[in-house]
């Protein structure tokens, strides 16, 4: 079986595991509680705290974890829309967002608040100038994801960090695919998500970076965990997994990545004819290759090489069993029927070359026979 | 040695004994470390915290509705 569908979610190192595991065993207090029990989870709880802050460059006060990326993106946009208490308001996020971003910005619009979608260039890059004209004096927050989950383009986010700062608008960057991967200016958005499950730690596990002082309400209301943001029990195996994650990333794997990912679209396109990538070759997350082959829908080709024993996938996970075309795609201004040949093929710290040798030629097979088959 | 500073005025028991604990493993054994605690709950449990693990007490000093303290890694 060989496993390519890591922007989905990926395999969790065995070293998390290890973390995760010892944790469960031993470590079963309440990291609120004020014995001995209650301290050995705080004591895991602010050391994943810890790492995690100096890898966005925040205060460990900052750090608000959550119950993952989708938590965290409500979070930020409910929180930020509501964040003076004055109905109304003005969001800007792209039209190329995770379903977390764009189905909560849908459903703020539905209590009032203005949207504005950005437009995206034909890989999916946002003009920081279209974000400097988007903004009003009732905007409450931009936000835009630095690595898109589909086709992995990677945004202009300093220019477009730069245009928020120098209208005082607060930013939030949905970091959840580029955290560990591509350099983002944290420090300068208000507000970050990231996750676990897409950096080889569990599910399950988020953060939301909130810039201090800047006055988000929470969500959940309750025992006012994790200042007051985020009220519940922490789920302390998960963090400790997710700051273990953390800890193994390594610009080294991202480029060993990055050479996968080349030689798996260089093969892609010499190997088969009618072969498209979508996105840049040259901003472009190190884990992932988004292709299509006229004529073969995407669809048929997931199922056709998950026979094969490869495993990849049509666009974003939650999107996989539609049969209408990729929102981000569309948004690049591709043709439906284009669109409905994608498939998004992403590596991670398990890929090897031989599996990318192996999906090449599986889908040299799997390409010739649905051709030859209509 | 110069001593390092970690303020945790504002930071819920015990995740400030937790960070305070955090700090001290990573300093060199004897280094100190000046430590601000709010007054009631936090100076009353994060002190024993610290010298269960062997951290030596060196000064605690009230200042208004805060503590500071000096903290000696464990050698
Ligand atoms: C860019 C992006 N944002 C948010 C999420 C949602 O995160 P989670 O699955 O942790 O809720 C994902 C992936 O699932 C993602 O790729």
């Amino acid at each position: 079986m060989i496993y390519l569908d890591n922007a989905s979610t990926t395999p969790v190192a065995r070293e998390v595991v290890e973390t995760m595991l010892a944790a469960l065993r031993d470590t079963y207090g309440n990291p609120s509680s004020g014995h001995r029990a209650g301290l050995d989870a705080a004591r895991l709880l602010e050391r994943a705290r810890a790492i995690v802050a100096a890898a966005l460059q925040a205060d460990p006060d900052e750090v608000v974890f959550t119950s993952g990326g989708t938590e965290a993106n409500n979070l930020a946009l409910q929180g930020a829309v509501r964040a003076d208490g004055r109905p109304g308001g003005h969001l800007v996020v792209s039209p190329i967002e995770h379903s977390s971003v764009l189905e909560t910005a849908a459903f703020l619009e539905g209590q009032g608040v203005a949207v504005t979608r950005l437009p995206v260039d034909g890989e999916g890059r946002v003009d920081p100038d279209d974000v400097r004209r988007a903004l009003r004096p009732d905007t409450r927050l931009v936000s835009i994801a630095p690595a898109n989950h589909e086709v992995g383009t990677v945004q202009p986010v300093d220019a477009i960090a730069a245009a928020c700062a120098d209208a005082g608008i607060p930013l939030h960057l949905d970091a959840c695919q580029a955290f560990t991967r591509v350099a983002f200016p944290a420090d300068l958005a208000t507000l970050v998500s990231v996750n676990g499950h897409k950096i080889h730690g569990p599910k399950g596990v988020g953060v939301l970076r909130v810039r201090r002082g800047f006055p988000l309400p929470p969500l959940l209301h309750g025992g006012g965990q994790e200042g007051g943001l985020r009220s519940g029990t922490p789920n302390v195996p998960a963090i400790a997994g997710f700051g273990r994650a953390v800890q193994l990333a390594s610009p080294a794997e991202n480029a060993r990545q990055a050479g996968l990912r080349d030689a798996f679209l260089d093969r892609a396109q010499e190997a088969l004819p009618g072969a498209r990538v979508f996105g840049s070759r040259t901003d472009r997350l190190c884990n992932n290759a988004c292709v299509g082959f006229d004529g073969v829908p995407g669809r048929e080709l997931v199922v056709a090489l998950d026979r094969l024993g490869i495993q990849v996938s049509r666009g974003s996970a939650c999107a996989s069993g539609s049969t209408r075309p990729s929102a981000v795609l569309t948004a690049m201004g591709v043709p439906a029927t284009v669109a409905l040949t994608a498939i998004r093929v992403s590596v991670g710290r398990t890929t090897t070359m031989d599996d990318i040798e192996a999906a090449i030629a599986a889908l040299k097979r799997v390409v010739a026979s649905m051709r030859g088959g209509r | 040695m110069s001593a390092e500073r970690l303020d945790l005025r504002g930071v819920k028991c015990p995740a400030n004994a937790a960070r305070a604990l955090l700090r001290l493993e990573c300093m060199d054994a004897g280094q100190e470390l000046e430590l601000w605690l709010d007054d009631g709950e936090p100076i009353d449990s994060v002190p024993p915290s610290l010298e269960q693990e062997g951290h030596e007490i060196v000064d605690r000093d009230r200042q208004g509705m805060h503590w500071c303290l000096r903290v000696r890694a464990r050698r």
